[in-house]
């Protein structure tokens, strides 16, 4: 069809403030995520470990009938406040979810900068906090899918099984330990991602950043601890740091002997350089040059 | 009226960008022009409610610049000069995600996606990636995401940079259809002398952080100066040199046309009496229209 074949007509609607402004960025994310290649096949193998779990509760339920599995080792399957912390500070699934990261979340600025397609959402009404904010839910939405989600699967799942109350009663703190601790690692993890995104145009340097600085700094640790055999290398890992604060949230001793707090403010740093350095980069006085 | 501003101010640093402008910017296709740091840029920021004024004040669509920013860009438009895209999206869906942005519902801004893109003449291509379009059908694209929220103002910077004749005649075509038939205010920022011409009624010259020149086109012509082409029998130079010292600015074309440049409180009979003095004949006596490369040279000092 030529130009102007159609004709141009005037809307009659009417423009509205939209509560969320943020959310058609987020929507949008979430689809373009399930786009790329591999990510379906990443989601999925990250919920593997949700399922074996989920197993784990059923089986610690009818302990009984499957007694010839374990000769006498029940512990294992001890459901407490460990077994949730064990399911959401593994490093397998912190592991994938900085896959998911690289994957879903390397392009979510950087992409917008090497197109220069900031000019374009800043010329709409919305803020720059709206506009990360609609960027980090993107994060948040997967990683919530793989922590709180799971997390309180597990726990009615657990009262369901036992049919009755005594789990909660035992443990009326470990929703809010769920809940707490997922929101941490999806913070600490957004800020970690937006940041890098935002220090370069190319999304491969961006992913090849988040994976390099969450592996190379547990690499790091166990070079240092196992030559000097000091605890106090776990702060320089950043999975031992988010495993560390897990005991907290749960109520666990530490697995090194670091006070958790220390792995808290290291996180907690990063979050705040972070939120600099994107302040700083997001700037939508830039859109007209 | 589409905007006013008085005695807008603001420095980066220590350098002066927009040093005291008052405007008011006629309803109809306005044209900024400028040459490079004359403040074209910081005007836009500042009416798209990017930057706050440092001194002085204004109203877009009559919103506030200091106040009612956002406003402001939910009833504008934007068409920016860089390409700008979303990688993986198909055209229907980038310019349906943008209304959403500006406040439309999400099935409204898509079915006004695909009313926008056949307007612009992407019709048949809106399910291809946005990768593989060409530089003039990302100048259309552009075009279509800051027409879907239908803006009372839109705002087009270099709407025609990087498009071929036929492509940028297209662009021009509906640019002036939307401002001319649409109800639809535009601001149009252009290097490209002959497309402001071509599409504005209105123009705004600036120059060093300066309002140069401001008002239609046809009357800044009148104001100013008066163009005529004059062809002449006899010595050229003595002629020349007296209608130069009259306060007639002079240009002789390679085929020896005078082109004389008439202040407009001049009689024109003193050229005739010029060239009686000079013994000259004058052969050729036309009165030209001036172009807007004249009024823009003028304007900001330049030949």
């Amino acid at each position: 069809m030529t130009i102007r074949e159609k004709g141009y007509a005037h809307w009659d609607g009417q423009l509205r403030e939209r509560r969320f402004p943020w959310a058609p960025i987020t929507w949008l994310g979430i689809r373009l995520a399930f786009k790329k290649k591999y990510f379906k096949f990443i989601i999925f193998s990250s919920l593997v470990p949700a399922v074996v779990f989920l197993v784990g509760i059923y089986i610690s339920e009818r302990i009984e009938d499957f007694q010839y599995m374990f000769k006498g080792n029940k512990q294992i399957l001890e459901v407490n406040p460990a077994y949730f912390k064990t399911y959401l500070s593994s490093d397998f699934l912190l592991f994938m979810m900085v896959m998911i990261l690289v994957v879903s979340g390397a392009g979510l600025i950087s992409d917008d900068l090497k197109h220069n397609s900031l000019q374009l959402y800043f010329a709409r009404p919305l803020t720059k906090r709206g506009y990360l904010l609609g960027k980090a839910n993107v994060i948040v939405f997967f990683l919530l899918l793989l922590t709180l989600v799971p997390g309180l699967v597990f726990i009615i799942f657990k009262l369901l099984f036992a049919g009755d109350f005594r789990f909660l009663a035992s443990y009326p703190w470990l929703p809010l330990s769920v809940i707490g601790y997922s929101l941490f690692v999806t913070g600490f993890f957004c800020s970690y991602t937006l940041l890098f995104s935002s220090l370069s145009k190319n999304r491969r340097y961006v992913s090849i950043l988040i994976f390099a600085v969450y592996l190379f700094s547990d690499i790091l640790f166990g070079f240092f601890y196992e030559n000097y055999k000091k605890p106090a290398f776990a702060l320089l890992s950043l999975k031992a740091n988010l495993q560390q604060v897990g005991s907290w949230f749960f109520r666990l001793k530490p697995a090194y002997a670091v006070p958790w707090y220390w792995s808290l403010l290291i996180l907690l740093a990063f979050g705040i350089a972070a939120s600099i350095v994107l302040n700083k980069k997001v700037r939508g006085v830039e859109v007209v040059k | 009226m589409i905007a006013e501003i008085s005695d807008l101010q603001f420095s980066y640093g220590p350098i002066k960008a927009l040093d005291g402008i008052s405007l008011n910017l006629a309803e109809g296709a306005v044209g900024l022009l400028g040459p490079n740091g004359a403040g074209k840029s910081t005007l836009l920021r500042i009416l798209l409610g990017f930057l706050a004024p440092q001194h002085g004040q204004g109203r877009v669509l009559g919103f506030d610049i200091r106040l009612e920013q956002a406003r402001i860009r939910r009833h504008v438009g934007y068409m920016p000069e860089d390409d700008c895209l979303i990688p993986g999206m198909d055209a229907v869906t980038f310019t349906a995600y943008f209304g959403e942005l500006s406040g439309m519902p999400r099935q409204e801004a898509m079915k006004r996606a695909h009313d926008v893109l056949f307007y612009v003449g992407l019709g048949e291509s809106r399910y291809r990636f946005l990768e593989t379009y060409s530089a003039g059908m990302k100048q259309r694209l552009k075009l279509a995401q800051a027409i879907v929220h239908d803006p009372k103002l839109l705002f087009l910077d270099e709407p025609t940079s990087n498009l071929d004749p036929q492509g940028r005649r297209e662009i021009l075509e509906l640019i002036q259809d939307i401002s001319s038939k649409k109800d639809i205010q535009v601001l149009i920022c252009s290097h490209i002398l002959s497309d402001i011409e071509t599409v504005c009624s209105d123009v705004v010259i600036l120059n060093k952080g300066r309002l140069a020149a401001q008002g239609k086109l046809s009357e800044l012509r009148e104001l100013h100066y008066r163009l005529y082409e004059i062809r002449i029998k006899g010595e050229g130079e003595g002629f020349t040199a007296r209608i130069k010292a009259l306060g007639c600015r002079v240009e002789e074309t390679e085929d020896k046309l005078l082109k004389v440049y008439v202040p407009a409180e001049m009689d024109i009979r003193e050229i005739f009496r010029v060239a009686e003095g000079e013994k000259c004949q004058v052969r050729h006596f036309v009165r030209s229209r001036t172009s807007l490369e004249d009024l823009f040279a003028r304007a900001v000092g330049v030949d």
